[in-house]
């Protein structure tokens, strides 16, 4: 085995390894109860799921799409939208800070809100 | 370019199309967006040993032209371009050094340049940093994928080829 292909393995692998441990880290149950929404990028609703009530938000997007965000017992999720994957929907209740709910096509973020969230 | 060149690269790319239908149908394992086995990527590794550097971008763009259209989805077309574009880049460089039996790792190092790929072009079109808290994730997932991938494209490489896979023409 030469050396640049052993090089390569290690990079390989230490790329993963850091990723790993990022994600696992990332994966943890997070704290925060104050949560954000954000729509192209602007901060368009702020929510704290310890006293916020039960109910469902519609964001309406410009050329007809829209999302509707369900919180429901302290948790937040998407429960509808019209876009094409439906990955947003699928993924259930917002629960730790590197996975906040994406809706891609219609650039709606459900997240935890971090310092700076107007 | 020679009939012979010409016919094999459009049945690879029939191939890998008909391969990225099938997966468009098997439910994803996990509910995290961008998370799934890119079987089609088979094809691609194989190309990557067996074709020019040119034919091999020809039949992947080919693939994602036509899988984006297939699959319904025009709206995908750039993240899957952008990962694909990076992927492609990623194993060419890598190829020379890799011999026969360590195939799946020119796969893997493909996954990693096709997640960066896809995370810069939704850093793009997001304009937000949110994304990139999928990254390790995508990483972590894409390296396996790649894995796989690249095992089951060294064992095809190794039972179609009778030349060395190494030395594309």
């Amino acid at each position: 085995m030469n050396k640049k292909l052993l090089a390569l393995l290690i990079a390989v692998g230490v790329v993963f390894g850091i990723s790993l441990v990022a994600m696992l880290l990332g994966m943890r149950n997070s704290e925060k109860r104050m949560v954000v929404i954000t729509q192209d990028n602007q901060v368009i609703h702020k929510i704290d799921l310890n006293s916020a009530e039960n109910q469902t938000i519609r964001v309406d997007g410009t050329d007809g799409s829209y999302n509707l965000i369900t919180i429901r017992d302290g948790e937040i999720f998407m429960s509808e939208a019209n876009c094409p994957d439906q990955t947003c929907v699928k993924m259930g209740a917002l629960r730790a800070e590197n996975l906040p709910i994406v809706c891609l096509p219609h650039k709606v973020v459900i997240r935890f809100a971090e310092e700076g969230d107007a | 370019m020679k009939t012979r060149r010409l016919t094999e690269l459009a049945l690879l790319t029939g191939v890998a199309l008909i391969i990225f239908i099938i997966e468009l149908r098997i439910p994803n394992l996990t509910p995290i967006p961008g998370v799934k086995l890119g079987l089609a990527n088979i094809i691609t590794v194989y190309a990557v040993f067996r074709y020019r550097p040119s034919e091999t971008a020809m039949l992947v763009a080919c693939r994602i032209i036509l899988g984006a259209i297939f699959s319904g989805k025009p709206d995908t077309l750039l993240y899957s371009a952008a990962g694909a574009f990076c992927c492609l880049l990623g194993m060419l460089s890598v190829r020379k050094l890799i011999p026969a039996h360590f195939i799946w790792l020119c796969s893997v190092v493909g996954a990693i340049f096709h997640n960066i790929g896809q995370i810069c072009a939704a850093l793009a079109v997001m304009r937000t940093t949110a994304v990139l808290s999928y990254l390790p994730v995508l990483m972590v997932s894409g390296c396996i994928a790649g894995l796989f991938t690249g095992l089951c494209a060294q064992l095809l490489l190794k039972r179609l080829g009778k030349e060395k896979p190494n030395h594309p023409t």
